[in-house]
């Protein structure tokens, strides 16, 4: 009678996460979500495109009060206005909640629930395949922007701030891809709650006096941008009168701390999870 | 990892790549070459020096097409006690209006104690011979520097000159001025070289008039009282831009030396503006550019934006009316 084949040994967290990373990148670049992710981070270099083509022939792109605005300016208004503002929570949203969803509802998570891995590490993999897809996505687009917004002459001069705006676009990526990671591992409608902690709940904490905001990414985040908060509606200038920044290192400890926090939670929750799926 | 992943992985590393290496690039050779980079501001830059205090520059004929202007005309000529508008093209042979398209402006450093010394550059149309001749009638004499045709003109204190430096380009200012303004043009050596000065012009292109420099520099230069200078924080640079149309936009941007004192500045004008805001409460004429006033500014940068509309120009030219005695008007 023959020896039964020896069960190999299970890997740890981190080789783990990497297997599960390999599979996952390739499939979420080439899925449905990354077409609406492409259509939101090209918005602003289509904008970019035209504000090149308007100054090339001579004309202000864009004139307040009759004084045209810089190329630089116009820059950090969609660094605010685009990325800080929308397209990082709604992609972090969109990607970060159907970390696991997607899997219970295709009913593709008891193939990778029964590989011999930490459970954890199936979150992990796909939460760094996120960071991954969406960083390759939205950088280079917040590059072309700059190129195409900020004259070249000013380059020297802005391209501190060009290096602050992308490490902070990444861990705005990196923070509420961990936040909506935990929110789509715990909660059974994880959009719907997302979109409510998103454009809900941070937006009214911003705009209250007193210690609210401490509990949202966007407070934190918004304390690093280096540019000047535009005052485009009357909520952005409540929350202008209201606006009280951290310092660098409390705003980047709390982002850490979030980061770490939400991620273990999202982790922790997957490994005791029952997930029933639906026949 | 498949083959369009692999390709598109490439792609955008490569993006971010050429990207990073180009602001590095430019960061530490303070500016891109010159080939890849539009140059900010007027051409006529290439004849300031680059060792200049300040510079500025007005687009003149848009200036005088604007509204405003002709608004502001309107009210001269039916005013009976303003000055004549054709003595200046009497005595200089210019028609500002008619023969200048735009004015650069730059104060250059002083040599000995004679202050700062000042150069104006403008472009347009100008009849040589009328100019000089004009000139030779108010005791001007001509001499040539550089191939250049010179008139000079010494009065109570200072030696004034204006030079031809090149077809349709006439300099005007100190002695010192006109020829620094000759030796950068030759030499290649100008302004166009102070990144500074250069950083800041390149945020204000599209004004159709503005000023930069450097405020310690101009506040010695200019004689501004010692006390005064004492008190001013310290300030390293400043820039003011306006557009003209119908009625006048504006901002005044002012660096200081480090992020503490622009925190003060910015406070004192928070108090000035909310001063100006109260005062303003029982004129309504005045509330308009009260309401424009907006304060901004971050880290060493203290800003202010503001916008005079065209209808309190009028409400002025009213209230000057009211003031004036019964008889002369």
């Amino acid at each position: 009678m023959s020896e039964p084949a020896a069960r190999p040994a299970p890997l740890s967290t981190v080789a783990a996460a990497r297997r599960v990373f390999d599979l996952s990148f390739g499939e979420m670049l080439w899925s449905r979500r990354t077409i609406f992710m492409a259509l939101v981070v090209g918005g602003p270099v289509l904008l970019a495109i035209i504000f090149r083509i308007v100054e090339a022939f001579g004309a202000p792109a864009l004139r307040v009060n009759g004084a045209r605005v810089a190329g630089g300016s116009v820059f950090g208004v969609m660094i605010w206005m685009l990325y800080i503002r929308f397209i990082v929570p709604v992609l972090g949203l969109f990607y970060g909640t159907a970390l696991m969803a997607d899997e219970v509802e295709d009913k593709t998570l008891t193939y990778l629930f029964t590989r011999p891995i930490p459970r954890g590490s199936v979150l992990l993999g796909k939460y760094l395949a996120y960071l991954a897809c969406t960083s390759l996505v939205v950088l280079p687009s917040v590059m072309l922007t700059y190129f195409l917004t900020v004259p070249f002459a000013q380059v020297a001069a802005t391209f501190r701030s060009l290096v602050l705006d992308l490490a902070l676009l990444g861990a705005g990526l990196a923070v509420y891809g961990a936040v909506f990671a935990f929110v789509g591992a715990r909660l059974k409608r994880p959009l719907v709650s997302g979109l409510v902690f998103a454009f809900g709940w941070e937006q009214l904490a911003l705009a209250l006096p007193g210690y609210l905001r401490q509990f949202t990414v966007a407070h934190h985040l918004q304390s690093l941008v280096p540019h000047t908060m535009p005052a485009d509606s009357t909520l952005s200038v409540i929350q202008g009168l209201f606006r009280q920044t951290s310092s660098v290192s409390a705003a980047l400890t709390a982002l850490g701390l979030m980061l770490v926090v939400f991620l273990w939670l999202a982790m922790r929750t997957v490994a005791r999870r029952e997930y029933v799926l639906e026949q | 990892m498949a083959a369009k992943t692999r390709y598109f992985v490439l792609t955008a590393a490569g993006i971010l790549t050429a990207g990073l290496t180009t602001g590095l690039v430019a960061s530490y050779m303070g500016g891109l070459p010159v080939a890849l980079s539009h140059q900010a501001g007027p051409d006529d830059l290439a004849f300031v020096p680059p060792d200049a205090i300040a510079v500025g520059y007005a687009n003149v004929q848009e200036v005088m097409a604007s509204e405003l202007r002709q608004r502001l005309r309107r009210m001269q000529e039916a005013n009976p006690d303003s000055p004549d508008r054709h003595d200046f093209e009497e005595k200089t042979g210019v028609n500002v209006e008619r023969d200048i398209d735009a004015v650069v402006g730059a104060l250059l450093p002083a040599s000995g104690d004679t202050g700062g010394n000042p150069l104006v550059l403008a472009r347009g149309r100008f009849d040589q011979v009328r100019i000089e001749g004009l000139a030779r009638d108010h005791g001007g004499e001509v001499s040539d520097y550089q191939g250049v045709r010179m008139i000079a003109h010494t009065g109570d204190e200072k030696t004034m000159a204006l030079g031809f430096l090149a077809p349709g380009v006439v300099a005007v200012g100190s002695i010192e001025g006109v020829r620094g303004a000759i030796d950068a043009k030759r030499s290649g050596r100008n302004v166009m070289s102070n990144t500074e000065i250069m950083r800041l012009v390149g945020e204000l292109d599209g004004n159709n008039a503005w000023a930069v420099g450097r405020f310690d520099a101009m506040a010695s230069s200019t004689g501004l009282p010692g006390e005064l200078q004492q008190r001013m924080p310290t300030l390293s640079w400043f820039s003011a831009a306006g557009h003209l149309n119908g009625g006048i936009t504006g901002t005044f941007k002012a660096e200081a030396k480090d992020e503490e004192a622009a925190k003060n500045l910015r406070d004192m004008m928070r108090g000035v503006v909310a001063m100006v805001k109260l005062q303003a409460d029982g004129k309504p004429e005045m509330r308009a550019f009260v309401d424009s006033l907006q304060l901004g500014g971050e880290g060493k940068t203290v800003a202010v934006g503001f916008s005079v509309p065209a209808e309190m120009f009028d409400a002025l030219e009213k209230m000057r009316e009211a003031r004036r005695p019964a008889e002369v008007r």
